[in-house]
This record gives C-alpha cells, structure tokens and sequence, in this order.
C-alpha cells in the first residue's frame, strides 16, 4: 500500500469527499419536494437523497482505491461477502453500466465497444462496460482499475464471456463460480460443486488481498447483508398496501446499495430509514400514483434510459407498476443465508436466484406475486440484451392470461440501449394495454 | 487505343469503362441497372463498340452485384479490390475508403501500395445504406435529388435514435404527427446514417485520407457529414461512381501484361 | 471431384436403426457423452439446426433475437421433425440452449423425455467431478426411462468405441489434404460423425483413409471457425472462388476432437474426454487459449486467412471475436467475420465478402513473392 495513495484515498474521500456529499444531502433533504413538477406521481422518498449520496460516496471511493485497497470488479450475482470480508473495493459493472443507462450516454459509451468489433446483438451491459474500459468514458470520474475479478454464472452466461475479454484486456485472475442451471431442483453434486468453487475462491482473494479471510468478519459481513435482504424484502412488501405507497420505478433506483454495498453497515441503516418512511407514507395514505385504479407486475430489468417516461405514462391512467420479479431477487434469498454455515448456505444462496432456476419458476412466482399483491396485470419486458430473463416469456405471458386470467403485455425492448426502442411502438402497445385494463 | 475494359453491375446502376495502354480512362457508360442484365450488357458492349471501334481480343473484368451474370467477362473479381485499385490510381496514395451503395456499404482500408488491407461490410440490416434515406426520405416526399440540400439548408437537427430501418421509418412517423420539419428530420437522418458508416469505419480502423465513392457522393449532406463525424477532409475522385469498374478495367489490363494476351469479348 | 466414401443418408439411418430395435436419441448441439446414449440403446442423432424449415413454430416460443440453431432446433421439434426421437437431449451450451431446455420441460412438454446436461465451464478439478457426477446423475435417469441398466464393462465398451471412433476423426481432420475429396465431400463424411453409430463411422473414416494420396493444395488455405458451416454450399462457393479449408475450429467438428480418456471410472473418463477436448466458448476457455489453438492449428495446416462464420446472436462467439481477430492480425493471420442466419441462402453479400477476403490475402501472398 502506498502512502501516498492512502493519504490521498483519506483526505478526498473520507474528509472531503464525505462532508461534501453530506452537505449536498441535506440541501437536497432541505430543498424537500420544491421542484417536483409531475401531476400523476408522488414526489420521491426522502431518503433518495441519501441513496444520492451513498452511491456517490462509493464511486467517489472508487476513483481513489487504486494503490490503496485492492479493487474487485463482480457481476451482480457474485458471493460479495467473500470480498468484502476481505476489505475489496467492490465494483458492479453492471451496476454501473445501468447509472450510465439512466444518465443517457449509452450511446456514446457503447459505441466505443462497437467500434472496437463488439457487435451490437451483445448485452448493451456489456457494451457499456467495454466501451468505458476502453475508452475511459464515464460519468462518475474514473473506474479504478481491477486486480481481481469474480463473475458467478448464476444470472447468466453472458457474464462469463464478458469477464473472460476484461481477464484478457487487465491480464488479472478471473474468479469463475459456476452455478449449474436448476432445470427443477438443485442437485446434492451441484450444490457440491458450487461450495468447493467458493473455498477454493477464498484463497485466490486471499492471495491478490494479501491477507487471510477472518471467519469471524465473514459472518458479520453475512449477518449484514442479510439484514440489508431482509430489510429490502420488507420495504417490496410494503407495496401489498393499496394505494401502493411506491413503484418499482422506486425500487429501480433506491435497490443499488442491496445490489453493491450489501454487507456493509451503513446500507443497512438505509433501508430502516426507508423502510420508516414507506409506512410512515402508508399511514397517511400517500400512493405513488396519486389516483391508482390498477396494479401492475413488471418482469426483466428495467428500461434504464426511460423509467420516468414509463411511470408518467402509466401513472397519467392510474395504472402503478408495484411489484417486479426482478428488484424481488435481491430480498427473496436472504432467509436462505445462514452466517454460522457461510458456505453451505451462501451455496445454496447463490444457485437459487430466479434468473439460475426453470422458467416454470419463474411463472409460479409472477403467479404468486399476482396473488399476494393483488395485481391486474402483468408486463413482461422482452428485453433483447438478457435472453436468460426473456426466454419463456412468450410460454409465460400466454399461461399468465389463460390460467390466471390476467391481460399480459409483451413489450420489446432493451434495459441499456435506447436504439432498440421504438417510443412509437411501446406507446401504442401500453395504449392498448391499458384499454384492455379499462383504463382508457 | 482501348486495352481493357471493365464493368461495375450494381445493385442501382451498371458502369463500364475502357483504358488505354497507360491505364487512362477512355471511355465510360452508365445507366440504372436493369432486371434483364444480361441483355443490358450486350447493349453496353455495342455502345462501347461504337464509340471505341473493335473490341476483339480486349480483356474484359465483370465486378460488383452481378458479376456472375457477365458471361463475356474474362474474370470475376470483388468490387472490393476493383475500388481499391480504381481509387488508388485515381489519387495516387492508399488510406480508408468508404462506398456506400444501395444495396451494400463498405469501408476499405487500401496499404500505400494500393493492395486492401482489411474492409467491412454493412450487416444484414439495411441501417448503413443508402436504402436506409431512400425509404425514408420517400415517406417524406422528398426527392432523392434534393434530399442532401434539404438536409444541409435544415436550421434544426433532430436525434434519429433508433438505427433499424424498420423503426427509424415508425420514428420519422411519430416526429411527423408530432409537427417536426421535414427539413430537420432528413437532417437527423443523414446523421443516423453517416454516424453508422463512421462505426463500420472505425472498426476497419480509420488510416487517413478518407475517401469516399459511390453514387451518394452527389448527395453533399453526406459528405459534409462524414467530415464532421470523423474530423478528417473527404477527397472525392473524379468520377466516384466508376471507381469499381474502372478498378476492374486496370485489372484486366495488368493481367494482359501479366499474360501477354487477351480473351475475346465479342 | 466424386465422393471416395458413400456415407449412408441420416434418414437411413434412424429408419434401419429403429428396424433392429434400436432407440434414437435427438441430441442438441454441443457437447455430450455419446456412450452414455449408446449405453442405454439409444443412438444419438445430432440437431444442428437444421437449416431451411418453417420457423414459426420456434417464433411462438422464442424471440426474434434467440439465435437460428435454437430457433429452428425448436421449430423441426414442433413440426414433426424429430418424431423418429424417443428421447430429447439439451446439453447446456449458451444461455440460448438453457431456455430452450427450460421451456421444453416446464412448458411444451414433449411426447419424448427431455434430459437436460449442465456442462461445467472450467478445467478444474472440481469441474470434472462435478461433469462426473453429472453424468451418473443422467445415467439414473436414463435407467429410469429405459429400465435398463448396463455394467460398468458395459459402459466402458461403448467408451472405447467412441475414442476409437474420435482417434479416426482427428486423423481425418489432421490428413484432410491428403483425401482424395473435395472439402464439401470432407465434411459430409465428418458431419457423419453427428448421425453415425461411432462403428460404422470409424468404418467409412478408414475407408477415406486408406484412400489418402499426396497433399493437394488447391486454392488459398483459409482456417475456418465458427459453430457450423450451413449452408453446406458454402464450401463449393469456396472452392469456386479459390478457396480451401485446411483446418477448422468449428463447433460441430473441430471443437469436438476429443482425445481419450484414462480414468478407470467410466462417468469420470467421459468427463475427462469432454473438458480435455479442444479450446470452445461454450466451454469457458480463456481467450488466450483459442488464440494460442487457433495459431498452432493455422501453423501446422499453413492457413493463411482465417473466416469467422458465426450465427447471428450467438454471445459465446461474439464476445471472443475483437481480441482474437485482432491478435491473429498482429500474428499474421488476417481474418474476416460473416454472420449467417441457417435460414438465409447463401446471400450474394456473403459471397463477396468470402470472395473479396481471399483475394485480399491472395494480394498479400502476390506482393510477398514479388518482394
């Protein structure tokens, strides 16, 4: 570690860099509601500001890690706890990717892969992470620089082909977990496999961390990030109360911290802030659409660059969007977690996401959320960049409407790049679907 | 006196031209393509005739779309390496090409020698085409003619986001009801179409000067666009629709010298 | 040129197979144990596709952007295309594979059994435990479905007869120049291998063998990668604009050279065969290991142009391409990409990118001699 790089990681992160973004937060706390211009929807949580500034926080500490703490780069559905326990400077890409998304330069960013030879049917996430990397664009200052990477095929395959070009691009260690795809259930020799590629895991993060994983960390770190789950199940539950006290439109952008700074204390203290408020908006019957007549399930990612579009749009008919299967999969695991058996449980854990399991699983659990959260509809976002997510829907949609007797809309689009998204067509096709609704 | 000739069966026209001993361009003829190619070329060979005199023994090169159909031919060669000879001897250096044609566009890499280092060829969606303005330009009611001065003389540009023909046309639509000037959509949509052959060329890599040939050099908003996109000026040769078959034309005559004689074109 | 072997059509095949009593198992791409199948009475029968059938039986399953193999692998399902099969195999290649395998067990439900494999995507040792296990996991399964259950001597047999079948594979691959055949011909009898009981294939192999003369050199030698080259008229178009394929990394062939096994367990050495085979995406090999095969395999066959012919959205390949081809230029070997749709004819586009390709590296030879 060098001295310098230390001395420079504190003063402009944790001196500077904190009482900045503290002192941004509270005038954005002070400023309150004043320039919330919709008709159609509540104004956002309070604590969106503190979000604002944990995220913030965690890019700031990114541009300064380099040669200060040993940085990885994991996909969304990697054991993290592994290397938090092992004090890494954790990065998303994905995460990332999805900031770039909703900031609109994806375009800009992506292009740089593209031109690179990275053809345009790729995950646009992947693009934009390329691109970045490449390139060097992006909005939060500068990425650090990776020493290890881990990607855990548990979301995908695509992941794997994209850690296996950034190995090749740093010439780093690429952590592989590999998760055997559930087609029904998971197999004792599965569950096997993937607990001995965690142990074996731990000693290649000991090695690029210089030091040896504590077990007594590893627990804290899994007891917190199973509070921050539970917690953040908690609040998504929240949303069986009608009105609907938020949208998953919330849930896009308040889930960051459950997804990248899972384990750490202060991301719990978030969500039982959020949580306060949610009831505290429930108990003076504040719905985020102002005059909500239907409910909707949103499944796949989002559509980064075009959330408020859809929430106004939907909103104008007071149709609000309150459950999806995806911000689900960041709370529904955490009673699998077990911090006094980290790697059994963390095993099982992190075969179990619903993108790692049957697409008949993931229509009992549409079919479930139906149920409990009262829904009228569902819309299925076939989403050209995530063909693990997509493939099915069209089988699901069609069950959807003929066993449980809910409209389902199919809507084609992509979570990250806005050139495949044709406003004129989703416009026509929400239309219509709200018309079948009742609701034009 | 006419040593070889060449021609250039694309997807919108057919070209042919002759050259001299020296490789100078003699003659040329150029007309829209039609569906019977065949006799197309018979016609294009009696014309030659009658302008240059006896063809007997002139080598022949067919290239482009259709060259297979052109039995006369002494050989087939890609239209690939028939622009890169064409445009190197016309300009005298190497660098990166770019034709866009109706039905394919291509950006050519050419080494100082003139020899094709490495090309890309637009994907199967029509995006980097000139299909792509014609279609929608069509819905606009503006003609191919005029649509690159339209497009130069807009005051407003708007963002055609979407490269696929398919919704760039359902964009064009929606910005038309929603009262945008037909000005500042073909605007837009030069830049969408320019902005993809910029892609194509970066992947090639971009080895300055930029030449660009091909019928859509007539349209100067794409020109002007193409500098601005990359940065770099745009040389434009002196007949940029010929360059495929005048490359063909020196072709055959290099191989003539190569083999010391020629196959009857009839 | 004539064919020097007569390969048996796969329609015969299947037809004279079921005749004997036999089983056929319909087997999706890419890799799986071929012995197991044989173990249990079934002959696999490989569905790369096919190429031209009517897709709107996939397209009422799968988006537009799930790529032609699976597409069409679904759709020849579903119209009737593989009613011969007694049963369903859907190895684990890409995620494209994992939702048809999906969709086929919660949601289509096929007269035939399905049987799904997860292949690891390591090399480790806990990889080929864990394909191990995967396969005596299959092997119950199998038990279940035909109420047999074959000795380890049994298995074992059938794993002989594959590796021998593989070694004569290779050969063929390695001596392809010296058969009197031309690369279309060469690769009906290899593409055999996908349809052949391995016996009568290592047959027909020693028979072109036998038959191998002086290497020919006929056209610009190209190395050709890709997971399947369809249409197979590719080849002839190849040879008439003066190419010819001397070595290939494609999917369906190359990429499954499987050397043979030396575990005494018979489920680990099938294992072992499958994770030891050539470098593949869809294995999870390193960039830098298909790179370092695709040099070794243009050095030793003396490609001087590589062609990267790849299905449209097909993610394991196209991730790989920028660095490999970029790598591959630095070292000489220029390359060209062509996507293809197994839908799509041959298109005219296509051709002059293959034809304007090897003019460029016959370009490059040229300058060189003169020099």
């Amino acid at each position: 570690m060098g001295l310098p790089a230390a001395w420079r990681y504190h003063w402009n992160v944790d001196l500077l860099g904190r009482a900045a973004l503290r002192v941004n937060r509270w005038l954005a706390q002070r400023r309150g509601d004043a320039g919330w211009n919709s008709q159609v929807l509540a104004p956002p949580l309070r604590v969106s500001a503190w979000n604002k500034e944990l995220i913030a926080r965690h890019y700031l500490a990114g541009r300064y890690a380099n040669g200060y703490r040993k940085v990885a780069w994991v996909t969304s559905g990697a054991p993290v706890e592994l290397l938090k326990a092992l004090d890494f400077y954790v990065l998303y890409p994905e995460n990332h990717a999805a900031l770039c998304g909703a900031g609109r330069v994806v375009v800009e960013i992506a292009s740089e892969a593209e031109d690179a030879g990275f053809s345009r049917d790729l995950c646009s996430y992947a693009r934009t992470d390329i691109g970045t990397v490449l390139s060097g664009k992006t909005p939060v200052g500068r990425l650090p620089r990776p020493d290890l990477l881990m990607a855990c095929t548990n979301i995908c395959q695509t992941v794997l082909y994209w850690y296996r070009v950034l190995a090749h691009h740093f010439r780093i260690p690429l952590i592989l977990i590999d998760t055997p795809f559930i087609y029904t259930e998971a197999t004792d020799h599965a569950i096997a496999y993937v607990r001995r590629q965690l142990e074996e895991a731990v000693e290649v993060a000991e090695e690029v961390a210089g030091k040896p994983l504590r077990m007594e960390r590893l627990r804290e770190v899994g007891r917190l990030s199973q509070r921050a789950s539970e917690l953040w199940m908690e609040i998504m539950e929240r949303c069986r109360h009608r009105p609907s006290p938020i949208s998953v439109f919330d849930q896009f952008i308040q889930m960051a911290p459950v997804v990248e700074m899972r384990g750490e204390p202060e991301t719990v203290d978030f969500y039982a802030a959020m949580l306060r408020e949610v009831d505290e908006r429930i108990a003076r019957g504040i719905g985020v659409v102002k005059e909500e007549k239907r409910r909707l399930l949103w499944d796949n990612l989002p559509i980064w660059y075009r959330l408020r579009y859809l929430a106004e749009f939907l909103g104008q008919h007071g149709a609000a969007i309150v459950a999806s299967t995806y911000t689900n999969a960041w709370g529904e695991l955490a009673r699998m977690i077990d911090p006094d058996r980290p790697f059994e449980s963390m095993a099982r854990t992190y075969m179990h996401p619903i993108l790692n399991r049957g697409t008949g699983e993931k229509l009992a659990l549409m079919r479930r959320m139906v149920e409990e959260y009262k829904l009228d509809g569902v819309i299925l976002h076939s989403d050209r960049s995530c063909k693990p997510y997509s493939i099915g829907q069209i089988d699901q949609r069609d069950r959807l409407i003929r066993e449980v007797g809910v409209p389902a809309l199919l809507l084609e689009a992509d979570h990250n790049d806005p050139r495949a998204f044709s406003e004129e067509q989703v416009a026509t096709r929400l239309s219509a679907f709200l018309e079948v609704l009742g609701l034009a | 006196m006419t040593q070889a000739l060449g021609i250039d069966v694309g997807a919108a026209t057919t070209k042919m031209v002759a050259v001299d001993g020296e490789g100078r361009l003699l003659w040329h003829w150029l007309e829209e393509t039609e569906p019977r190619i065949e006799e197309q070329v018979a016609r294009f060979l009696a014309a030659a005739r009658e302008a240059l005199g006896p063809l007997d023994g002139v080598p022949l090169i067919a290239t482009g779309y259709g060259r297979r159909l052109i039995h006369q031919a002494t050989r087939r060669v890609t239209e690939i390496t028939c622009h890169a000879l064409g445009i190197y001897r016309e300009l005298g250096h190497g660098g990166t090409l770019v034709d866009i044609g109706g039905q394919d566009s291509k950006a050519i890499r050419i080494g100082p020698d003139g020899s094709v280092v490495d090309f890309v060829m637009n994907d199967k969606c029509a995006a980097g085409t000139g299909r792509f303005l014609e279609n929608t330009a069509r819905r606009l009611g503006v003609g191919l003619e005029e649509m690159g001065q339209v497009a130069l003389a807009a005051t407003d540009e708007v963002t055609i986001s979407s490269t696929c023909t398919v919704f760039a046309e359902s964009e064009v639509v929606s910005l038309i009801a929603h009262g945008v000037g037909v000005p500042a959509i073909l605007r837009g949509l030069h830049r969408a179409l320019v902005q993809r052959v910029v892609a194509m060329v970066r992947t090639v890599g971009l080895e300055p000067p930029l030449m660009l040939s091909g019928g859509v050099v007539r349209n100067p908003a794409v020109c002007r666009m193409l500098e601005e996109e990359t940065g770099h000026p745009v040389l434009l040769p002196r007949h940029p629709q010929l360059m495929g078959a005048y490359g063909a034309a020196l072709l055959a005559l290099a191989e003539t010298g190569r083999r010391g004689d020629g196959e009857n074109t009839g | 040129m004539k064919p020097a072997v007569t390969i048996p059509r796969r329609s015969e095949v299947v037809r004279n197979h079921r005749q004997a009593g036999g089983a056929i198992a319909a087997v999706l791409p890419i890799h799986y144990p071929r012995a197991l199948l044989r173990a249990f009475g079934f002959l696999p029968v490989e569905v790369w596709g096919p190429p031209q059938v009517d897709t709107s039986y996939g397209a009422a399953h799968l988006q537009p952007y799930v790529c032609s193999v699976v597409r069409n692998g679904l759709s020849f399902l579903r119209s009737g295309g593989l009613d011969v099969a007694d049963l369903l195999v859907v190895p684990h290649a890409c995620d494209a594979l994992q939702g048809l395998g999906s969709i086929l067990l919660d949601f289509i439900r096929p007269r035939q059994p399905v049987l799904p494999l997860y292949l690891p995507r390591g090399r480790r040792e806990s990889d080929l435990d864990f394909l191990a296990e995967e396969f005596r996991a299959a092997s119950q399964r199998l038990s279940e479905i035909t109420g047999r259950v074959p000795s380890e001597a049994e298995l074992l047999a059938c794993i002989v007869r594959e590796e021998e079948a593989d070694r004569l594979l290779a050969e063929l691959h390695r001596r392809r120049t010296e058969l009197p055949m031309s690369d279309l011909a060469f690769y009906r009898l290899v593409r055999s291998r996908e349809y052949l009981p391995a016996e009568r294939f290592a047959g027909l192999a020693e028979e072109a063998l036998a038959q191998a003369g002086d290497p020919r050199a006929d056209g610009v030698p190209i190395l050709l990668s890709g997971i399947l080259p369809e249409p197979m008229a590719l080849f002839e178009a190849l040879e008439e604009m003066g190419g010819q394929v001397v070595a290939d990394d494609l999917a369906c062939c190359g990429r499954r050279l499987y050397p043979p096994g030396s575990d005494p367990d018979p489920f680990r050495r099938m294992a072992q065969r499958i994770l030891n085979g050539p470098p593949d995406p869809t294995r999870g090999s390193p960039i830098e290991e298909r790179l370092a095969h695709l040099l070794r395999l243009a050095e030793q066959s003396g490609a001087r142009g590589a062609v990267f012919y790849d299905v449209k959205f097909c993610e394991p390949e196209l991730f790989d391409l920028p660095d490999l081809r970029r790598e591959l230029t630095k070292a000489g070997l220029p390359s060209v990409a062509i996507e293809t749709d197994l839908n799509d004819p041959l298109s005219h586009q296509t051709l002059t990118r293959l034809e304007a390709f090897l003019e460029m590296v016959e370009g490059a030879r040229g300058k060189g001699q003169e020099v």
